[in-house]
């Protein structure tokens, strides 16, 4: 259950790095036609996020105690110490990122070059932070692997 | 016609946004230097990162409606690009702060 509980984590965040990318494009060319597209895509991205947050906080908060002690004992406990410690909390401000995103959708961006401009800053944001959460991700299980692999 | 405005609900929130980033990595730096404040936080909830979630979470929806509601309701007035400064300034200082602490201090 452990291992569905992490891949659900990984699968939404991932989703929402790649609405944010999705969104950054169709941002660029916002029109009449495209704005309720838009919008709906903001919102999916901040509900991808949630999902991601909440998933990945229950496994934080429930199991990752076992992993850390596997970390700590092995060749990566930076894994743990910088990796994992600087993670838990950047990615709260990824979680108010994405929750700002539609709010800022709600702007009509077919009109207002302004508000345009404010929706790219926002999803590259969500987009560069998402993707340094994916790396720490696969840093911290790779503190768990080698820690297991066999001396 | 283009236009260069945008919502006092994007500033609010923009705003909010920016403030809770910063509280989030000050949390950050007090729970860590101070076992009274993490025992404090464990209470609440169970587990001190649970708590700190919750604080900023409610932090950013709470003054994001609060800065909305200034001027008599009209909201705050700002350009964009000093609006998109500050937001970015904010997470980039709450990112050094939360890395920094952690990779030098901790």
């Amino acid at each position: 259950m452990n291992e569905i509980i992490l891949m659900a984590h990984v699968l939404f965040g991932v989703a929402c790095l790649v609405t944010a990318a999705w969104l950054f494009v169709d941002v660029l060319h916002a029109n009449e036609t495209n704005l309720a597209r838009i919008r709906r895509m903001s919102w999916g991205a901040a509900a991808f996020m949630w999902l991601a947050f909440l998933i990945g906080g229950y496994w934080y908060v429930t199991s990752y105690k076992v992993d850390k002690a596997i970390i700590l004992k092995g060749p990566w406990p930076f894994a743990h110490n910088m990796v994992m410690e600087t993670k838990e909390h950047l990615v709260i401000m990824l979680l108010l990122v994405a929750t700002y995103l539609p709010i800022a959708a709600m702007d009509n961006l077919a009109k207002s070059k302004d508000a345009r401009k404010l929706m790219l800053w926002v999803t590259a944001m969500i987009a560069l932070l998402a993707l340094a959460m994916d790396g720490e991700g696969a840093i911290i299980s790779m503190g768990v692997k080698v820690a297991l692999l066999p001396k | 016609m283009e236009n260069t405005t945008i919502s006092k609900r994007s500033i609010a929130f923009g705003l909010a946004l920016a403030v809770a980033c910063v509280v989030n990595a000050i949390i950050v730096v007090v729970k860590e230097k101070s076992e009274a404040v993490m025992g404090g936080m464990k209470k609440v909830t169970g587990h001190h990162w649970t708590t700190h979630s919750a604080i900023v979470i409610v932090l950013f929806l709470a003054l994001g409606g609060l800065f909305g509601l200034t001027r008599g309701g009209r909201g705050m007035e700002m350009t964009t690009s000093r609006l998109i400064g500050i937001l970015l300034s904010a997470i980039g200082a709450a990112a050094v702060i939360i890395i920094g602490f952690y990779l030098f201090v901790d």
